[in-house]
């Protein structure tokens, strides 16, 4: 099957990219532009560890069409630092011990993103209900939920 | 008190920063030329014999560059120990999810489609799948040569599905039970569950130039994993590589070689490298998951409390297979005795063969199922006699110099204070609401031992690599190398790099688990460090004419004794003339001495007209020595308690006619971020730990006694008692409405 | 994934054509939440994927004096949050809001949801208590059903080869009307409902003037809980009415055994949480 031609912008950089038009957006991300940061997990959108940002809002890349790149504005794991540094969240992460593993922290991390860009001031119960969807085996949830806080803190304090 | 720069500091995860960026690379990220996707065909059949196999149509598909079966592996086996998997069924598959046949093509679609072309013929056998069924004199044998297969820890005078027993005991059962006022006999079940580690079972495997078998590989016990293949294929180890790559959690289900030999295989035929990744259906269908057990206690007990008697009896579901156990056995069995001091017991464990899915390790492997049968039979115990729990647990719980249930004898036990720490932060015995309840469980757990190995190089920019073959998946034994490296060098933990070895460079590393990474580890890294840290101190000594054994390090720097006059490591490095590094090798497998307790009191709510519980708060209690990195201990602490809630109250993978039934994570629930209730630790210090900085384990303790907490509150909440996990509202309301009756 | 040909038309028409065109050899995707499991899963395997999110006039929330009208591409999140919605129709709302995950409700679609007819889902049931019509719309024309005609069965709708789900019609809800949306999770709170309750009532004083009672994951499809609406209409509301009525929904739900819970329990479940609806539609605080 021949691949299609997708213009897109992945991260804040416009690109064109060529898409297996059998793949989800995952595996076009994964193996058609080693951008390995978004995990596949269960593969069937229960488990978060896919999670992007695709024109503002979280999806689960694992059921979405690569060819549904055309035109949208992605946002991955890689995109989250700057050349100045880490972003709020992955800096709250490490100091939290949010993580563990590691495999759910960039589903965590987008989804977090998310939450923080529509909601810089959540309450912690918007914080677990925003962040019900993300699966994680090893943290037992609580360091995830400081860490949000805290990077929300530390974002409104003007950083 | 010694106090340490860096030991006891919450520093961050040496690994941290490739996690967050998504630079990590696990298994699955791992891309090599010419890389080929592997895909099985499974057996869609409890038990079947294999009458004809097909493959033609899948061969000649464009893009497939192999297509094996059992002929192609025939004669094959291989395990942890107990080596009865083959990597492709020959006459027989012994579960449904058993791998058929396996392709090797371009794509995952080619494949994909090749394994659609293989056409097999199966002719369905009558299956067992229940163990009460497959321990009976008349079952059929699903593995009539057992007393053949290497590894079996002792060969059976009278061949049957029951392969391996253990027992533990001591003093005289009848005397117990002679003596007894009371006697009370109950029986648990627990259910077939999974570790639901977010990465599934991933490896890659690459035959090169030179005839090495380079692995890649989700097993966090590479040189074990060296072993287990070689011995399965008949080639030297040192054929064999097994590269470090990150690891999406384990929780003991990731020892196992799972697809490893299978994918050598197709690597060998395709001549290419091979990748297979498992997707989750297959994960929750033939991975390696918790056994499922069955349990009767019977006891015996005065009427002022005290335990006379302790007999138990586990029946371990071992699926098809044995070989995903290291021990062959679950110790963790014997823990249905807990640490308490009864003079007459007996403990068997029994491992049977069933149609299927072949159980593994899974975090404590034995204990969650014996744990939560003790510890909900001596809360009946209890209130049989109308004896508070917490007095009925202190009454006869070990103390100094007393022999355990199953015979071990500690020393520095501190097993009553940490029930009693727990207790006074459950705030235990404070009034509570109607149809609440709380209830607690201990448990107990020694730090494994093992061997590893550390090397510390300095580099020339003044920052040090230490190397290591653990692997770190996720539990943090990275950050321990790291840390421990930091204090004994006097450096800041960012000086310090760990980058793992592979397989190559040293001799053997027992792998990550058992709640073995602090103990093993950090004696490694310590040893490695002083090694080290004796060569900088005699280059130091050369560049500026010091006596050696005046130095001190500190804040990067080499001081001159107790005067101000120094020099900076890193110059000390640059203009010294040699590599400076210092190596070490540790063994201890030493049975200790020493314990870690853990007590756990659990508070719900339970709904009576549904039945639903609901978890307001948990208090887990640990003996600790000395804790090396507190927000990575606090966060093992947290996520064992949550997996243990999953047992507790969510889990179980049901099975139906030994075919697993609910297949993905919309079906098997794992508890989520909104499950959670409001959990409260606290550490009971201790003196005795093991190694130079006096350390216990963690990993383990804090999942195993969850669910018997749980059911005891659920007990003292509505006095009503739930024998078997999960505990759903469904059975809490069906005991109620039998207690009512 | 198989091979297949992605469609991306931009008016209804072209989709419609499409649509007659392909026939069985294609699907339609709207959010992708379902189709892509089960392309996945090799249990769909169309030629053709037609797909919807281009297309103009399928996303609009709009209200006139005496309905709601929703485009079918409208997202769930979108209904969620909107204030149009939280304002008129806020049993739609806050039903919307405990669909899955907030990524799911990012993607998922009021009219590809409905066309799953998964009666386990949340919204049917509440579509199905709010009297809600569908408009589908096919090559040869425009037709416009009630819900409850839509579902047949499970996974099954009426819908005839070439129609497809357009909008949906939600007549608007009185000021004085009082409505919940209960969903038993009793596993964890991420979940399909072991069985859920959609309620609409308006009293006058204290009695019951209208009632309308969705029940959810209790049948082959939602289903309105008929008897116990005809057992509390025009009466005064007590104690016993209320679990007389409760009682009745057993004779209308017909659950199957699965992972949420057996049948039975189910059943039992349907009454408790049908009383517990009533007790705070109908004894709650105003």
């Amino acid at each position: 099957m021949a691949k299609l031609h997708v213009e897109t912008t992945i991260n804040g950089e416009s690109t064109e990219i060529l898409v297996d038009p059998q793949q989800s957006l995952l595996e076009t991300l994964r193996d058609g532009l080693m951008l390995t940061g978004a995990k596949e997990g269960c593969n069937d959108g229960n488990c978060g560890a896919c999670t992007v940002i695709m024109d503002g809002r979280t999806v689960n890349s694992c059921l979405v069409l690569g060819a549904e790149a055309q035109d949208a504005d992605i946002t991955t794991i890689e995109g989250l630092a700057t050349p100045r540094g880490l972003h709020p969240l992955q800096q709250a992460f490490l100091e939290n011990a949010a993580l563990q593993c590691g495999i759910c922290t960039p589903g965590f991390l987008i989804s977090s993103k998310s939450l923080l860009d529509s909601n810089p001031n959540p309450s912690e119960e918007e914080v677990r209900f925003w962040l019900a969807g993300n699966l994680c085996r090893c943290t037992g949830y609580d360091k995830i939920v400081r860490a949000v806080l805290d990077a929300a803190k530390e974002m409104k304090a003007g950083n | 008190m010694i106090s340490y720069n860096v030991i006891g500091q919450p520093i961050v995860r040496s690994d941290g920063f490739e996690k967050v960026t998504g630079r990590a690379q696990y298994t699955g990220d791992l891309k090599l030329p010419g890389m080929l996707w592997g895909k099985v065909l499974r057996s869609p059949f409890a038990h079947a014999r294999i009458i004809r196999v097909d493959t033609s149509r899948a061969v000649g598909l464009p893009g497939v560059h192999a297509v094996l079966t059992g002929d192609d592996t025939r004669g094959v086996r291989y395990g942890r120990r107990l080596f009865d998997v083959p990597p492709l069924a020959e006459e027989r598959v012994l579960f449904a999810g058993e791998r058929v046949a396996a392709v090797a093509a371009e794509s995952m679609e080619i494949a994909q489609n090749a394994i659609d072309l293989i056409e097999v013929e199966y002719d369905p056998l009558p299956a067992i799948a229940d163990p009460l069924e497959s321990m009976k004199g008349d079952a059929f044998l699903l593995h009539p040569d057992v007393n053949d297969y290497v590894g079996l820890p002792k060969k059976l005078e009278k061949v049957s599905n029951v392969f391996v027993t253990n027992t533990w005991g001591k003093g005289e059962l009848d005397t117990g039970f002679a003596q007894a006022d009371h006697i009370l006999e109950r029986t648990y079940t627990t259910p077939l569950v999974h570790q639901a580690y977010l990465e599934p079972h991933s490896c890659v495997v690459f035959i090169d130039e030179d005839q090495r078998i380079q692995i890649w590989a989700a097993n966090k016990a590479p040189f074990a994993l060296r072993q287990q293949l070689a011995a399965a294929i008949g080639v030297d180890e040192d054929r064999i590589r097994l590269n470090p790559t990150y690891i999406g959690g384990d929780f003991g289900g990731k020892g196992s070689p799972m697809d490893v030999p299978l994918v050598y295989f197709l690597a060998l035929h395709s001549k290419r490298p091979v990748r297979m990744v498992m997707d989750y259906v297959e994960e929750f269908t033939a991975a390696n998951p918790r056994h499922p057990s069955v349990t009767t206690v019977r006891s015996g007990v005065l009427n002022d409390g005290t335990l006379t008697a302790w007999e138990a009896r586990i029946i371990f579901n071992s699926g098809a297979y044995g070989g995903f156990k290291p021990g062959v056995n679950l110790g963790g069995a014997r823990d249905v005795a807990g640490p308490y001091k009864i003079p007459h017991t007996f403990v068997e464990a029994i491992q049977v063969y069933t149609n299927s899915v072949p159980g593994g390790h899974m975090r404590g492997p034995g204990e969650p199922q014996g744990i939560f049968a003790g510890e909900s039979h001596l809360d009946e115990i209890a209130r049989i006699l109308g004896i508070d729990p917490l007095e009925f647990r202190l009454k006869n719980l070990v103390g100094e110099g007393d022999v355990t249930a199953t015979g071990s004898l500690y020393r520095d036990v501190k097993a009553k204070e940490t029930l009693e720490a727990a207790s006074m932060a459950a705030r235990y015995g404070s009034p509570l609401a109607m149809n609440v309840g709380r209830g607690m469980a201990m448990g107990a757990r020694a730090p494994g031992g093992g061997e590893t190995h550390v090397g510390v190089i300095f580099q020339k920019d003044g920052t040090v690599v230490a190397r290591t073959p653990i692997l770190d998946q996720g539990t943090g034994t990275y950050t321990t190398v790291n840390q421990v490296v930091a204090e004994e060098l006097g450096l800041s933990s960012d000086k310090v790099q760990i980058i793992p070895w592979n397989t190559d460079a040293v001799s053997f590393d027992t792998g990550i688990g058992g709640s073995r990474g602090t103990r093993v580890a950090s004696q490694a890294a310590y040893a490695a460090a002083q090694n080290a840290k004796q060569e900088l101190l005699r280059a130091a000594s050369e560049i500026r004419g010091w006596d050696p054994s005046n130095l001190v390090l500190k804040d990067n720097k080499v001081y001159k004794g107790n005067t101000e006059d120094y020099i900076d490591f890193d110059f000390v490095v640059q203009n010294c003339g040699f590599d400076i590094q210092g190596t070490s090798g540790i063994e201890d497998r030493e049975q200790l001495t020493v314990t870690a307790f853990c007590a756990q009191i659990a508070e719900v709510a339970v709904d009576v007209e549904t039945g639903q519980i609901k978890l307001l708060r948990f208090t887990s209690a640990h003996d600790v020595g000395q804790v090396l990195n507190p927000i990575g201990h606090q966060g093992q602490i947290n996520g064992g308690v949550v997996q243990g809630i999953g047992y507790a109250l969510m889990e179980e993978l049901e099975v139906e006619d030994g075919r697993v039934s609910n297949v993905t994570f919309g079906d098997y629930k794992i508890p989520t971020m909104a499950d959670i209730p409001e959990l409260r630790t606290v550490l009971v210090q201790s003196k005795n730990g093991v190694g130079p900085y006096n350390i216990k384990g963690i990993g383990e303790n804090t999942n195993t006694a969850v669910a018997a907490a749980i059911a005891n509150a659920v007990e003292d909440a509505i006095g009503v008692r739930v024998y078997s996990l999960p505990i759903t509202a469904e059975k809490v309301l069906a005991a109620l409405r039998e207690s009512n009756v | 994934m198989h091979d297949f040909t992605v469609h991306h038309p931009q008016s209804l028409q072209e989709t419609l054509i499409l649509l007659d065109r392909f026939g069985d050899a294609a699907q339609l995707i709207a959010g992708g939440t379902a189709l892509m499991n089960f392309m996945k899963q090799s249990l769909l395997l169309p030629e053709h994927i037609i797909n919807l999110q281009r297309v103009q006039g399928l996303q609009h929330i709009q209200s006139t004096k005496d309905e709601v009208r929703i485009g079918a591409m409208v997202k769930h999140r979108e209904i969620e949050k909107s204030n149009l919605i939280q304002n008129e129709v806020p049993i739609l709302a806050s039903t919307y809001r405990r669909v899955a995950t907030i990524r799911i409700r990012n993607m998922a679609t009021i009219g590809g949801g409905l066309a799953h007819a998964d009666p386990a889902q949340d919204p049917p049931s509440t579509l199905v208590a709010l009297n809600a019509r569908i408009r589908i719309a096919s090559i040869s024309g425009e037709r416009t059903i009630s819900i409850m005609d839509l579902f047949q069965n499970y996974y099954e709708n009426s819908l005839m080869p070439g129609e497809m789900i357009t909008e949906v019609i939600i007549p608007s809800m009185h000021s004085d009307t009082k409505s919940t949306y209960l969903k038993f999770l009793p596993r964890t709170a991420d979940d399909y409902a072991t069985v859920s309750v959609s309620l609409i009532a308006t009293l006058n004083e204290n009695i019951v003037r209208d009632v309308r009672i969705g029940l959810g994951a209790v049948a082959p499809t939602p289903i309105r809980a008929t008897i116990a609406e005809e057992t509390l209409k025009g009466h005064a509301i007590s104690d016993e009415l209320i679990q007389q009525a409760s009682n009745s929904v057993a004779q209308q739900v017909d659950p199957l055994d699965d992972f949420r819970g057996s049948a039975d329990y189910k059943r039992d479940m349907a009454i408790v949480f049908t009383k517990r609806a009533l007790q705070q539609v109908l004894q709650g605080p105003s």
